[in-house]
């Protein structure tokens, strides 16, 4: 617990933290060393009587927020204000910051807490340190926005008044440039929250002048600041996704798509699924020919081969003219299945049901047995057991209906799955059943030439 | 499957441990979350600000968990701990204590336990540099040492890696010339492998990955409120058994029956249990085995296959897809991927580890949302294999780095696929991974950003998670993360289909098994403190089950102690997550205080570890006693010649005093009726007057102390057989040559005892000449004779003084080098039973005798 405060300074101290830290040799650095240290260390520095009651406070607070004792946390964090006059600069440094993070955690489950505490609090902050201001600035700009108090914004939040303090903060650059990011995500944000409000004022002219005036005046920033923060490597969804919003609503298509384009494809972002969701979704909706969209979704089965977007990539793989695309369109249905969420999909089991039927008939035999070959020592347990039988009949008969017939065709008459299915004697689907019994004699991939 | 259709903004930087400066917003969720923008944020108006579902709370129902079966009939030892292994006291480092391991300790521990071993061979060939007890040496060599005068000086005080040793002149010619025989070749070649296993020893100490996964699973019965809890049992932890427990609503868990069992070859270290498609399946690691059981409905296991491990199994995992399947890896980096169908089969082999270079060998290894794909994982990321995919061949979904921005030195712990959870799980493609600092939730469709981070601030290892169904439906799932000391963290985890998955509310603590010591009876310390070991004995497994999962969100939690107990604490959910300042306290119910005292009463009927082989304690002041004693009984053998050369009976005083003889120092007043004595006066403000009598007492002749009259004995003895001390004859009390004879006993003192310890002390050994001008200036000193002598009183009943009395003793025997008399009688009084262990040993130091009587050459000799 004590260790919270030295994980901030460790910048400041590296060296120092390193030798009481890690255990030479190995480099792994373990929290409770210090304990099994503390329980024999009779020399080294004592630790002065003022440390041992601000450190003993400091665990109590967490040990109160652990708990869920709210009130309690906000009297001990009322005491532990004393930190401020440590001796020890070290931890006078971290300690506004403990404070903050602590305070707001503290207010943000306090059930009397309130903006206007909240809002006090953080003035308080900027009075005991700047050297972390910047931090909390960040904070209170978030706040208001989670607390949906952008009803009537303040606009001066989103001022980069900041900007001020950042001088003094030289030590974090990085931590600059996010805010900054951030600060532009700010102003997107109320950007998102605009038409929302429009629609709420659209019957007011002069309140909807001056909204979208205002919304102008922020859009500008935002695609500035927006344009800034998508070169950096990330994730950042839901500006992306907003800001081509914003881009499609003032009709610049093409700067839409390019952004869409290099939040897919820049290879110094992590692999983001959503990434090529948003593009694929945009591209559908500028009725992009699907040779297009084909290769955007082939890129995403490649890393989620398990996406519900899957099932779309395969009616447009069928309906491809081109044979490795209906062969591609065969082994995306069974991905899709091979995955343990996916095993109740019935529009998947539906369509390779189909599909499969309209494969082999077009002789393609070989196809399924490429894709049958490597699964066929475990798709038989996984999905066509009985107690899977059993369960599916139970609960989904449709489902039940199109696996037997998956399971009749891949794995014969003789299967177990199969068998119990064609079995069950349900007045509703005996027609289902017997036009599966009759598929399954024709098309199974067992013995065909006998 | 869905993927969340926005995830939360994250820089993503890559790079290794400790680079990122990114600020981390991992320490507050509550605002994190926060950030799932702007989806997520109608739904939070319309539950009215941020306080919606954040008061979720498992109350527990009483103030800690309660011990489920009675002690176990095995005895057990807590082990190392830091205080063996570290050095104790020290210098002042820079800002902290630093852990420096006490290899001086121990090697010093060998070389006294051992000593035979260790010297042996040495000693035989330096026997030539040594003079033995009573040879005195003829050659004036300085390669000789004196062996007894050697003893002496050290003293018995050896403080802990003596950095402040104190070193005699004799000592340091004694290292010199033994130092680089005995140094080098027992310190070099025991050193080393020593420091090497101490370091394993303490690494083990802050970190015992043996348990990874936990020893305890909860087999499900038939109905969710009866199971069995499967762990090993015994001192060697190689009894695995098999318990059933029933949950009532009402009141704690209940045993049914005597536990089955199974005698296992090797120590179970992990139990995993599956229910995969209606099939139970166990699976059990040891250190170089794996088994496998099917349990069947009726809870009987049937087993399967158990494989070898060679080089050591570091994990198991049951896959959640298919029955009977199962992965283990090895300390050799391989991964194999066991099957009904195909057997074993090697999937993945990487000596190396994944990220950067660790010198640790555990791997992990755990299934994915396919069931052809297996995660791997060591110290420093985890990586996707596909088994079916060429070998070698994967992909990093966690890499120990900037990526996820970890800390310097951060290591994996433990990595676990949250997916296989039943009924339906959150997200199926949830892997958990916790290091010492923070937990991790990454989805295998994004891998290297972690979906969620927390620092969890566990003062422990967290070794054990469990992932629950939730208590209710549409309630966040409970997330049980466990430590090895015991401590445990509650998470509840949300977000389903398109959300991301985050954490609601903030995450709680409960209550671990040392709370539970208020629930016990008082006891005597020694008691106390054994319960209190075993209460705060490292946790090796944890199990939980919601016992009730349609009406009451009831969480039953279980957890094994290594001492082998298994603890037991129910949660309720808080029935009003409404505003609640104080979260309410439970408190001992009477059936539980009265269930821990049953269990108490049992525990000390186990008999306590039987110790640690020690030597026996060894100090050379007894071994100079009995130097001593044996020529205070020389004269038995020599009064038994004489009489048989007389041909006449032997008698009593033929063979001196009996040893016996020496009254027992206990009936006399000790310093402690003394000091109460005087802290009453004291109280009762008559001080001035005690002091009087007191001054009055020690110094008068009326009641002088029985040591006061031994000394005088012995000095009269000295003078009687050294000529060479050549004390003025004024001081020396008369002669008496029989003086063992008893008369001498009653004999008074003719100086005052205060002045003759004055000579003895400082007057001793001091060349004749210069003696007069040192009495000159004792005599000026106010309190120069008494304060000393102080000293020697006390020195007998408080062993807290023993290294003060040593030292002033190695003062008073270095100067007179004939203590050996006074320090025997000393040495008696200090305790019998020593003089009666020395007494079985008079022939082997018969050797010695005729030094005392020797006439003396009258320079002192200085040692050698």
């Amino acid at each position: 617990m004590s260790d919270f405060s030295e994980e901030l300074i460790e910048s400041k101290t590296e060296d120092d933290q390193e030798e009481s830290y890690v255990f030479s040799g190995t480099g792994m650095s373990f929290p409770w060393l210090q304990n099994h240290i503390g329980t024999i260390a009779t020399g080294g520095k004592k630790e002065k009587d003022f440390a041992q009651t601000t450190s003993a406070c400091l665990s109590f607070i967490q040990e109160a927020l652990l708990k869920h004792q709210w009130q309690q946390a906000a009297e001990y964090m009322h005491s532990y204000l004393q930190i401020l006059e440590d001796s020890d600069s070290h931890k006078r440094q971290a300690a506004p910051e403990i404070i903050w993070k602590l305070g707001s955690e503290i207010l943000f489950y306090h059930p009397k807490s309130n903006m206007e505490t909240f809002n006090t609090f953080a003035d308080r902050m900027k009075n005991i340190g700047v050297m972390n201001y910047l931090k909390v600035r960040f904070h209170i700009n978030l706040y208001p926005v989670f607390h949906i108090e952008v009803k009537k914004p303040e606009r001066n939040l989103f001022h980069s008044r900041n900007a001020r303090y950042s001088e003094k903060a030289n030590s974090h650059i990085v931590f600059l440039n996010f805010f900054r990011l951030f600060l532009g995500i700010l102003q997107f944000l109320f950007f998102s929250k605009a038409p929302l409000e429009l629609t709420l004022t659209d019957e007011d002219d002069y309140a909807y002048n001056a909204a979208s005036q205002s919304m102008l005046n922020h859009s500008c920033k935002t695609s500035v600041n927006l344009g800034a923060l998508i070169q950096t490597p990330g994730v950042w969804d839901p500006f992306v996704k907003s800001y081509v919003e914003m881009l499609e609503f003032y009709g610049d298509r093409d700067g839409a798509r390019e952004v869409l384009t290099n939040y897919a494809y820049d290879e110094k972002f992590p692999s983001n699924p959503n990434a090529h969701v948003y593009l694929y979704n945009f591209l559908k909706r500028e009725k992009a020919p699907r040779e297009k969209l084909i290769s955007v979704l082939k890129i995403l089965y490649q890393i989620v081969p398990s996406h519900k977007l899957m099932l779309e990539f395969h009616s447009l793989l069928r309906k491809s003219e081109k044979e490795d695309h209906r062969k591609l369109g065969l082994e995306v249905l069974f991905g899709v299945l091979d995955f343990a969420g996916c095993t109740k999909n019935i529009t998947a089991w539906k369509y390779l049901a189909k599909y499969l039927r309209q494969i082999l008939m077009g002789n393609h035999l070989a196809w399924v047995q490429e894709e049958w070959n490597s699964r066929k020592n475990w798709w038989p347990d996984f999905h066509f057991s009985s107690f899977w039988a059993k369960n599916d009949w139970k609960e989904d008969k449709t489902l039940a209906c199109e696996k037997a017939l998956v399971a009749g065709i891949l794995l014969g008459k003789g299967c177990r799955y199969f068998r119990f299915i064609s079995k069950q004697d349900d007045e509703v689907l005996r027609k289902k059943i017997k036009r599966i019994k009759k598929s399954v004699e024709n098309h199974s991939i067992v013995n065909p030439g006998l | 499957m869905d993927f969340p259709s926005s995830l939360r903004p994250t820089l993503f930087m890559a790079g290794p441990l400790g680079l990122s400066n990114v600020p981390d917003l991992s320490f507050m969720c509550s605002w994190r979350d926060a950030l799932m923008l702007p989806e997520s944020l109608p739904e939070n108006s319309e539950n009215g600000g941020p306080h919606m579902a954040t008061q979720l709370l498992w109350e527990p129902e009483t103030p800690g968990p309660l011990p489920l079966l009675p002690p176990g009939p095995d005895p057990w030892d807590p082990g190392v701990t830091a205080q063996d292994l570290l050095f104790r006291g020290g210098f002042t480092f820079r800002r902290k204590p630093r852990a420096v391991l006490d290899v001086t300790e121990q090697l010093s521990r060998f070389l006294w336990d051992h000593g035979d071993i260790a010297f042996a061979p040495l000693g035989k060939l330096m026997l030539e540099n040594f003079k033995l007890e009573g040879a005195r040496s003829r050659s004036k060599k300085k390669t000789v040492v004196s062996v007894k005068s050697l003893l002496q000086d050290l003293g018995g005080h050896q403080p802990w890696g003596c950095p402040w040793a104190f070193l005699s002149y004799r000592q340091r010619r004694f290292s010199i010339l033994g130092g680089p025989v005995l140094g080098k070749s027992v310190a070099s070649l025991l050193g080393e492998l020593l420091h090497e296993e101490l370091a394993v020893r303490w690494e083990q100490l802050l970190l015992d990955d043996a348990f990874t996964g936990g020893a305890l699973a909860w087999v499900p019965g038939r109905t969710p409120q009866v199971g069995q809890l499967v762990y090993p049992a015994g001192g060697a932890l190689d009894k695995l058994c098999f318990q059933e427990v029933s949950l009532t609503s009402s009141g704690a868990a209940q045993a049914l029956r005597d536990p089955g069992h199974i005698q296992l070859r090797g120590p179970v270290r992990q139990v995993v249990t599956r229910t995969v498609q209606g099939e139970t399946l166990l699976a059990v690691r040891s250190d170089y085995h794996c088994a496998l059981w099917k349990v069947s409905k009726q809870g009987q296991p049937a087993p399967l296959p158990v494989l070898q491990v060679r080089k050591g199994a570091t994990g198991i995992s049951l896959s959640p897809h298919l029955p009977g399947e199962l992965a283990v890896c090895s300390r050799s980096g391989a991964v194999c991927l066991w099957t009904p169908q195909d057997g074993l089969q090697q999937v993945y082999k990487d000596p190396e580890t994944l990220v950067f270079c660790d010198h640790s060998s555990w791997r992990w290894a755990d299934f994915t949302a396919h069931p052809r794909v297996l995660t791997v994982g060591d110290r420093t990321g985890v990586k996707i294999v596909d088994t079916q995919g060429p070998p070698g061949c994967g992909l990093l979904l966690f890499r120990g780095g900037a990526e996820a921005s970890c800390q310097k030195g951060e290591r994996v712990l433990l990595t676990q696929y949250l997916g296989a959870c039943s009924p339906e799980p959150l997200h199926p493609t949830l892997h958990l991974i916790c290091t010492q600092f923070s937990l991790y939730l990454v989805d295998e469709r994004l891998p290297l950003v972690p979906m969620l981070k927390w620092n969890h601030e566990l003062p422990s290892a967290p070794l054990w998670a469990q992932l629950l169904p939730p208590p209710r439906p549409g309630c966040p799932r409970p997330l049980l993360l466990g430590a090895q000391r015991g401590h445990l963290r509650l998470l509840h985890l949300t977000g389903e289909g398109a959300s991301a998955p985050r954490l609601a509310g903030h995450p709680q603590s409960l209550p671990s098994s040392s709370d539970s010591l208020s629930a016990f009876p008082l006891l005597e310390p020694k008691s106390q403190w054994r319960l209190q070991e075993r209460l705060k004995a490292p946790t090796i497994g944890l199990a939980a089950t919601i016992p009730f999962p349609a009406s009451e969100p009831v969480l039953s939690l279980f957890q094994l102690s290594a001492a082998g107990d298994i603890f037991h604490q129910r949660l309720r959910l808080q029935a009003d997550p409404g505003a609640t300042l104080h979260a309410p306290t439970a408190s001992w119910t009477p059936q539980a205080t009265a269930f821990c005292s049953r269990w108490l009463k049992a525990l000390l009927k186990v008999p306590p570890p039987p110790p640690v082989w020690a030597a026996p304690t060894f100090s050379h002041r007894r071994l100079l006693g009995c130097m001593e004693q044996r020529t205070g009984e020389h004269k038995g053998p020599e009064g038994l010649r004489a009489a048989m050369a007389g041909g006449r009976l032997l008698q009593q005083r033929d063979l001196g005093p009996l040893p016996s003889a020496e009254p027992p120092p206990a009936p006399e007043p000790g310093p402690e009726d003394e000091l109460s004595a005087r802290l009453e006066a004291a109280w009762e403000g008559q001080m001035a007057a005690w002091w009087e009598r007191q001054q009055g007492r020690s110094s008068g002749p009326s009641r002088p102390s029985k040591r006061h009259k031994r000394r005088t004995q012995l000095s009269s003895t000295f003078s009687s057989l050294s000529g060479r001390l050549d004390l003025s004859d004024a001081i020396s009390p008369p002669h008496s040559p029989d003086r063992a004879s008893p008369e001498a006993k009653s004999q008074p003192p003719v100086t005052p005892p205060s002045h003759e310890s004055t000579q003895e002390l400082w007057a001793q050994g001091v060349p004749s000449e210069r003696q007069q001008t040192l009495r000159d200036y004792m005599a000026k000193l106010p309190l120069g004779g008494d304060s000393p002598r102080g000293v020697c009183s006390s020195l007998s009943q408080s062993p807290s003084l023993q290294a003060t009395s040593s030292r002033s003793q190695t003062l008073q025997e270095r100067t007179a080098e004939l203590p050996p008399r006074r320090t025997t009688l000393r040495g008696a009084a200090v305790s019998s039973s020593q003089t009666s262990s020395l007494r079985a040993t008079p022939s082997r130091q018969r050797a010695s005798v005729p030094s005392g009587s020797q006439p003396q050459r009258k320079k002192p000799r200085m040692g050698f």
